[in-house]
């Protein structure tokens, strides 16, 4: 609000034309790189092309009306909850332990702190294979050692389909923990020893210091890791592909994965668009909901 | 900073964002002009073979020709999209490698040249067998020329089976699964299978499905034909063999039965000739361990056969002259002096497909190709009795790119391994599968 007693000046038109002029090579920039391939997902979902860049013609709605019907895309959206979900759950978990731990102040934990970024720098394509080697039951170190303590058979969990999915989940979490070990941590540090030792005079312990000072402290830290990590993790293709294409007999088929499948082994273009931008709407719902839910919070 | 002066570096920064965005979306489809180079695509990644084929392409370029070749190496597994984005900008290769339900996803893009008359050429001069060149015969014309033959074989380690008292390799289909119970002890499993979402599984499955009877599951007009008492009976074997097979072959495709071959973890593999070149070495037992054997053939209603295709290549240039230039590199490649070359980049695995080639110094000398002499001999006449869906006898299903791309005999092995369905109810999955695929 301008000052009492003095009236805000109109600016000239030509100030306004300036504003959009600077932001327009920004604008354009935008509409080329998100724009377009958006715009052009959509009228490819409203044709029905086969093979990717062959002829088409225009069907309207159909392409999402047989998506909608279709219960595989179902299974596949209900999967990629799972997916979602435990790899939320697990990574959080690991990366908020493995931050206490390195958060301390022993030699120890100080060590730590560079070691712990091993599996992030690791390419996923290197990820995938060496955990399918260590589970490999001819020459997997896992079944191995399983076999000298008397557990003799143990396969691949990737070849089973009721262990593929936690598999997956447990090797994805293991490449992408110490992202968030490193944020949480990074987030500690900004906490005030101070108030951990007014609480401990008050006679709080450990328990009761995590959970009433680190733990709300701590909460829009892992609001924005939440956000971030469940869009990141719900489009996740190649750590699953790599492994197991979607199966075996699709236990793994999750959204993105299905979406790819239909686009790139189905040969049905269209029906991957249409399917694209289901998802997309979904996402973007969830988003919308987790943010809403979370905003009250942080405006106290 | 004056308003005008502002307004003219906002014009200049908008022009330049739009020049590099245009420029980003020029391209070039590298055709004509004063290019002198044919970009050729091969999938053959392992790095034996793209020595092999460089050495082929090195001693070409050697001869001083107009076109220099250029080898790009692609992934089998990403071709499917590679070359589709490659089509819609115009940048395609000159020389594409590919097999014939390949040929058929690939030829609806517009861009592959006919090859008719170089084809009979070469065939007058070479001698082609006719299962090599008659999957890419179609309306009227050759869509690729023929470069080097792939077969599956029983392969048996032959220690493994004197030690289990099986004095010969299984013939029939019950000497097999009886053998491959015989075969399983301990650590020790009968048969390495493939059964992950994989080209690998579709291909050993339908090996079996030739030798049950099953191998023609399309119609004289071209119709789904896949729910039949033979295909169940395929299925059904093949479900029991993965009961000899590790616990783990739902994640399996070529390299895990092959490992498991090599270390003695299993007894018998159906594969093709990779099996040869480095069997001493993985295995660390002579070479006189490793048997092969005919694919065995059901009791009765069967007939010899395995998956058997031959590797080709298609010329896509834009360009009249590349096009040209690309030609004039595959007469090279078919020259029995040259043809060991690219043959000896896989010894065994990679089968010549023309009379003289059967018999040329450049590939029979080779050392792999020598010590295996029996087994190499036992693939060609394999060969004879060889066939790929969609291309029996002579059919030319150009909806079966479809088919292969999305792995839907190896879903059907998935259904009944992983989900414990009956091949009955898989066998009906796989024809409404095939039939919603030909359908788009």
């Amino acid at each position: 609000m301008p000052p009492a007693g003095r009236t805000r000046r109109r600016r000239p038109w030509t100030f306004h034309l300036l504003g959009y002029a600077l932001v327009a090579p920004l604008g354009l920039l935008m509409l080329g790189v998100i724009g377009y391939p958006l715009i052009n997902t959509v009228l490819l979902s409203l044709q029905n092309q086969g093979v990717v860049g062959s002829q088409s013609t225009f069907v309207g709605l159909e392409n999402y009306a047989q998506a909608l019907t279709d219960s595989a895309l179902w299974a596949a959206i209900g999967r990629s909850g799972i997916w979602l979900f435990g790899n939320l759950l697990v990574q959080t978990l690991m990366a908020f332990g493995t931050a206490l731990i390195i958060g301390g102040r022993s030699r120890w934990s100080r060590a730590s702190r560079t070691w712990v970024l091993f599996p992030w720098v690791i390419p996923t394509v290197a990820v995938a294979v060496i955990w399918q080697w260590l589970s490999n039951s001819n020459y997997g170190i896992v079944p191995k050692i399983a076999s000298a303590v008397g557990i003799d058979g143990l396969g691949s969990p990737f070849g089973d389909s009721a262990l593929a999915m936690p598999a997956l989940i447990l090797m994805n979490s293991w490449h992408w923990f110490p992202l968030g070990a490193v944020v949480i941590f990074g987030a500690l540090q900004t906490i005030p020893n101070e108030i951990y030792e007014a609480a401990r005079v008050d006679g709080a312990n450990a328990w009761r210091m995590f959970w009433r000072i680190t733990f709300p402290l701590l909460q829009p830290v892992l609001f924005a890791l939440g956000l971030v990590g469940s869009l990141w993790s719900f489009n996740i293709v190649d750590s699953i592909y790599l492994v197991t294409k979607g199966g075996p007999a699709d236990a793994s088929m999750t959204a993105p994965v299905f979406i790819y499948n239909k686009a790139f082994n189905q040969f049905q273009a269209s029906d991957a668009a249409a399917v694209s931008v289901i998802t997309i709407i979904l996402l973007a719902a969830v988003a919308a909901v987790y943010i809403r839910a979370a905003k009250p919070k942080e405006d106290q | 900073m004056r308003y005008g002066k502002f307004k003219r570096l906002t014009a200049v920064a908008a022009v330049s964002v739009l020049g590099l965005a245009a420029a980003a979306c020029g391209g070039s489809s590298g055709s004509a002009g004063n290019d002198k180079t044919l970009v050729l695509w091969h999938m053959e990644q392992p790095p034996n073979r793209v020595q092999g084929f460089q050495q082929l392409i090195d001693a070409y370029n050697a001869t001083d020709p107009e076109y220099q070749v250029q080898a790009q190496v692609q992934d089998w597994n990403q071709i499917y999209t590679k070359i589709a984005g490659a089509v819609q900008s115009q940048t395609q290769p000159d020389i594409l490698f590919t097999i014939p339900d390949f040929t058929t996803y690939v030829r609806p893009l517009g861009e592959v040249r006919p090859v008719t008359s170089l084809v009979e050429e070469l065939d007058q001069a070479h001698t082609f067998g006719e299962a090599a060149k008659a999957p890419y015969r179609d309306d009227d014309e050759y869509w690729a020329v023929p470069l080097f033959g792939m077969v599956q074989m029983l392969w048996y380690r032959a220690d493994l089976l004197q030690a289990a008292g099986i004095s010969e390799p299984p013939r029939t289909t019950a000497e097999l699964l009886a053998a491959a119970e015989r075969l399983s002890s301990g650590d020790q499993n009968g048969i390495a299978l493939p059964a992950g979402r994989n080209l690998a599984t579709d291909q050993v499955l339908y090996s079996l499905m030739l030798t049950t009877g099953a191998g023609d599951f399309f119609t004289e007009s071209g119709e789904i034909n896949f729910n039949t008492p033979e295909t169940v009976r395929a299925l059904t074997l093949y479900r029991d063999l993965l009961k000899f097979s590790p616990s783990d072959s739902g994640n399996y495709s070529w390299g895990e039965p092959q490992a498991a071959f090599n270390s003695g973890a299993a007894a018998m593999a159906i594969e093709k000739g990779q099996y040869l070149a480095p069997f001493e070495q993985e295995s660390g037992r002579p070479a006189s361990d490793l048997g092969c054997a005919p694919i065995p053939v059901a009791e009765s209603g069967g007939q010899p056969g395995s998956i058997y295709y031959s590797n080709a290549a298609m010329v896509m240039s834009k360009d009249d002259e590349k096009a040209a230039g690309a030609e004039e590199f595959l007469r090279f490649v078919l020259q029995p002096e040259n043809y060991g070359t690219l043959l000896n980049a896989e010894p065994g695995l990679f089968l010549p497909l023309t009379a003289d080639g059967a018999t040329a110094e450049s590939w029979t000398s080779n050392e792999v190709v020598q010590k295996y002499r029996g087994c190499v001999e036992a693939m060609l006449k394999q060969s004879e009795t060889g066939a790929l869906f969609g291309f029996v006898d002579g059919q030319y299903v150009d909806s079966v790119g479809k088919i292969s791309g999305q792995n839907v005999l190896a879903q059907v092995v998935q259904r009944m391994y992983s989900n414990g369905e009956s091949p009955e109810a898989a066998a009906q999955w796989g024809e409404e599968q095939m039939r919603a695929a030909v359908a788009e």
